[in-house]
């Protein structure tokens, strides 16, 4: 580690010296510039979001900064002193610490050793240190409020008690730069509202964050600054209140915001889809019914039984009672995935890379997975369909990958969705249900996949959507269900319709 | 980079090189390379022995049983479990076989029997993991227990003789000069690999392995394919403990029970082979190869069993560094 201090080289101290400060940085992948002289100056006590699309080199610059990636020219700079980090450890004993949602705890132990893992547990010899152990776990968990029992398993926690559980050990070894890849993905607004608290509070403390996010609702809330990346470059660092969020949408992907959700088309009166008092679990007597040519969207809270309600369509749960009608034929009870993808309703799950795709998987044979029939006579699989069924999906998906044998892993976010999306469509399903089909995805491939949604319906394919985004659901939607507690709450045409209304649904009034 | 208009650029530079042809993904890893070089080491301590026809016919003789059993055990790997009773199964198998014939049941009756006693210890491994979800460890442990215990009833013990003539040709007839064994391993290696690469069963094989939530939400049943799969690999061990009875031309209470491990060890020596790790028929062969040519090799140069065992464990451990060392560096 090399430090050579500001005063000596004569930085300009006028300047408020950064807590954390990129200059210059190019990194390259097989000569492809992933990062092509990127700047990111974050001060003490800021909150700074970091954007850009899936591509634009978010990840990589992040990975940089803790040490994960030695970036081939530019410094890294901690308060004024240039340093260079070898590895993860060496960005940790500096202060620097990100914070991921999937690694951040180990589920098996208590969250007192979960806090005061590795170098910080304290010890008699050998021996864990019970009492200080507690005590100062308790110690980090006060400063951020939250009464969290010391001695559960981690892993029974709920996701934001883990978040807080992960942010307490980043505390614990003294971090003065912590970084947050898209905390909330898996929080309620509630639990939004609660980890926004702590992070004010840090940021009083002097800490300086680093907030990557889609969510550009919570950023315009929460941060301070916010740089915008765009193909390995950082475009631009604005202070939150200077601009919009279309501003911002647009500096992303390089154009205007406004074509996001494409023209709605014209829903008919056909009726494909009928579901008369469906009960399962955490679904209540749900009646409705869908049509030909539109788009419904069906929202609510966390845990309303939005993704349930989908799950049960898809056969992938049983329901207790009650029956669906597909074009005039009753279902049969509990079919199974399989007999429901025969009789034309298909799902692109919620959790993309736990049931979606495959991830070690190559594009065709997770295609070709939801479609072997198609691709096989007699139970023998046709290499060729196989691959002409790929390249197919990749084309009429404008899926970005090297080719149909490229591992799914390998993709970005947007074009595993569009994977998962190409396996379904292969069914020209006469039904397609979504459960959040742009969640973590870029702003640029959103537009894409809201296109795409109407594309099918205009085909006559009926489009029942989960989301928990309201602006999403009333710009894809053509009607909106919202459901609460398991059961409809309320249904409105989603041309012109009202976000307050649709939130008082959310939180259980009924017409 | 070049960029439509309608697209903005999503692609991160992706970094691990797309698979260029079959051959370049199959055949690659340190075990191939382990494989050679003990050829190459026993050619050279032995050259006049070790790659004669006559040697090279030795080793196919004495690996065809272990290949049959451990391209039935790939099956079970590629979902993603492993069946750890295969070795007692072949023992069991091979002894009821014996036993019905040395009671007068003919021949074929007397095969047909083994072969589903054989399925039907797999049927119940399915039974266990597939549709009560038990851990395949536990499962397959307690099976293997119990068959092994059956194999001793079924033997009495002690060790059965006095099958008839007719049928030791299946595992000492020499067509062409070539031991029948060979062509039974030859042919289960062949079925099941033209299964698990050609057929939707074998895709939904792979798949189950490869994440069954994607592949159950996909419209694959998840619980009769994991099945299916112990199913294959108890018929795969009964065929080849019935071989085994008719080479040995006798059926103890234990004969084949060391197939166990050595099947589990040849399919981790081949899924070192391919770079998503998944088990896979060639790479089993070729783990087999490793496993036979060692005992052979070592048997030639003088080297006592029990020190081969050692080595067959070293061999395996080495492998596999190496091959887990290649994927961290990638």
């Amino acid at each position: 580690m090399t430090a050579v201090n500001s005063s000596e080289t004569g930085t300009a101290l006028l300047e408020p010296v950064a807590a954390l400060e990129a200059r210059g940085i190019v990194k390259r992948f097989d000569g492809v510039h992933a990062l092509n002289g990127v700047s990111l100056s974050v001060q003490p006590g800021e909150i700074h979001a970091l954007l850009g699309e899936n591509g634009a080199g978010k990840s990589t610059l992040i990975k940089i900064i803790t040490g994960l990636y030695q970036p081939d020219s530019g410094q890294i700079v901690r308060d004024g002193n240039e340093l260079e980090f070898a590895n993860v450890r060496a960005a940790n004993k500096a202060g620097v610490v990100a914070l991921y949602q999937e690694l951040s705890i180990i589920p098996t132990i208590s969250v007192a050793e979960n806090i005061l893992l590795g170098e910080q547990m304290p010890s008699r010899g050998s021996l864990v240190d019970w009492g200080a152990l507690r005590k100062r776990a308790r110690a980090q968990l006060d400063r951020l409020n939250q009464r969290i029992p010391l001695g559960k398993l981690a892993g029974q926690l709920s996701p934001v008690q883990q978040t807080m559980v992960s942010v307490a050990r980043a505390l614990a070894t003294d971090a003065r730069v912590l970084i947050l890849d898209e905390p909330t993905a898996a929080l309620t607004d509630l639990e939004i509202t609660d980890l926004f608290a702590v992070l004010r509070g840090l940021r009083e403390e002097g800490v300086a964050i680093i907030y990557v996010s889609h969510r550009l609702e919570e950023v315009f809330e929460l941060c301070d600054r916010l740089t915008i990346m765009r193909n390995g470059e950082t475009i631009t660092t604005k202070p939150v209140a200077d601009t919009t969020v279309d501003e911002v949408i647009s500096t992303m992907v390089g154009r205007s915001a406004g074509e996001l959700f494409p023209e709605r088309s014209t829903a008919t009166d056909q009726v494909v889809l009928t579901v008369e008092g469906l009960n399962g679990r955490r679904v209540k007597d749900v009646s409705f019914q869908a049509y030909a040519g539109e788009v419904l969207g069906i929202g609510g809270l966390a845990g309303s039984g939005r993704s349930e309600l989908l799950r049960l369509l898809a056969g992938a749960q049983k329901y207790s009672s009650g029956t669906v009608t597909l074009a005039g034929q009753r279902l049969p009870h509990a079919p199974g995935v399989g007999r429901v993808l025969e009789a034309g309703i298909a799902l692109v799950p919620e959790e993309r890379r736990s049931q979606g795709v495959i991830v070690s998987a190559p594009i065709d044979d997770n295609i070709a997975l939801g479609n072997l029939k198609a691709v096989s006579s007699l139970g023998w699989v046709s290499d060729r369909k196989v691959v002409d069924l790929a390249r197919d999906g990749l084309a009429n998906l404008q899926i970005k990958a090297r080719g149909p044998r490229q591992a799914v892993g390998q993709l970005s976010g947007g074009n595993q969705q569009k994977v998962v999306l190409a396996k379904m469509l292969a069914r020209k399903p006469k039904v397609l249900l979504m459960d959040e089909p742009t969640r973590g995805i870029d702003v640029g491939t959103k537009a894409e996949i809201y296109r795409l949604i109407r594309e099918l319906v205009a085909g006559g394919t009926t489009v029942i959507a989960v989301s928990s985004e309201l602006p999403e659901l009333i710009g894809m939607s053509d009607r909106i269900i919202i459901m609460h507690e398991g059961r409809i709450a309320g249904e409105v045409q989603a041309e012109g319709a009202d976000d307050e209304l649709l939130l008082s649904y959310c939180y259980g009034k009924t017409d | 980079m070049t960029k439509t208009d309608t697209l903005p650029a999503t692609t991160t530079a992706p970094r691990v090189r797309e698979r260029a042809s079959i051959s370049q993904l199959f055949w690659q890893g340190g075990t191939i390379v382990a494989l050679i070089v003990l050829i190459a080491f026993f050619t050279a301590m032995r050259p006049d022995v070790f790659l004669s026809f006559g040697n090279m016919r030795n080793i196919l003789e004495q690996i065809a049983i272990l290949t049959i059993i451990a391209v039935g055990q790939t099956v079970v790997m590629v979902v993603g479990d492993f069946d750890l009773s295969v070795g007692t199964n072949a023992t069991l198998s091979g002894a009821t076989a014996a036993s019905l014939m040395i009671g007068g049941t003919p021949i074929p009756l007397a095969i047909v029997a083994g072969l589903c006693v054989g399925l039907l210890v797999g049927v119940v491994n399915g039974l266990l993991v597939a549709f009560l979800q038990l851990s395949a460890f536990v499962a397959t442990l307690a099976t293997m227990t119990t068959v092994g215990g059956l194999a001793f009833i079924a033997t009495s013990g002690t060790t059965l003789y006095g099958m008839p003539e007719d049928f030791f040709w299946i595992g000492q007839g020499r067509p062409m000069g070539i031991p029948m064994p060979i062509f039974f391993a030859v042919a289960a290696a062949i079925i099941l690999w033209l299964v698990l690469r050609f057929t939707t069963l074998g895709r939904r094989w792979y798949a189950v392995g490869g994440n069954a939530e994607v592949a159950r939400l996909s419209g694959v049943n998840v619980r009769w394919t994991r099945f299916l799969a112990f199913a294959v690999a108890g018929l795969a061990s009964a065929i080849g403990g019935i071989i085994l009875v008719s080479r040995l031309g006798s059926a103890s209470s234990a004969s084949g029970n060391n197939y166990m491990m050595l099947a589990v060890a040849a399919v981790f020596l081949g899924m070192t082979i391919l770079k998503s790790g998944q088990a896979n028929v060639g790479g089993t062969l070729v783990g087999v190869g490793i496993i036979g040519v060692m005992s052979n090799g070592l048997n030639i140069i003088g080297v006592n069993t029990y020190i081969q065992q050692v080595l067959t464990g070293l061999i395996i451990i080495a492998a596999v560094t190496l091959s887990a060392l290649k994927a961290r560096k990638s």
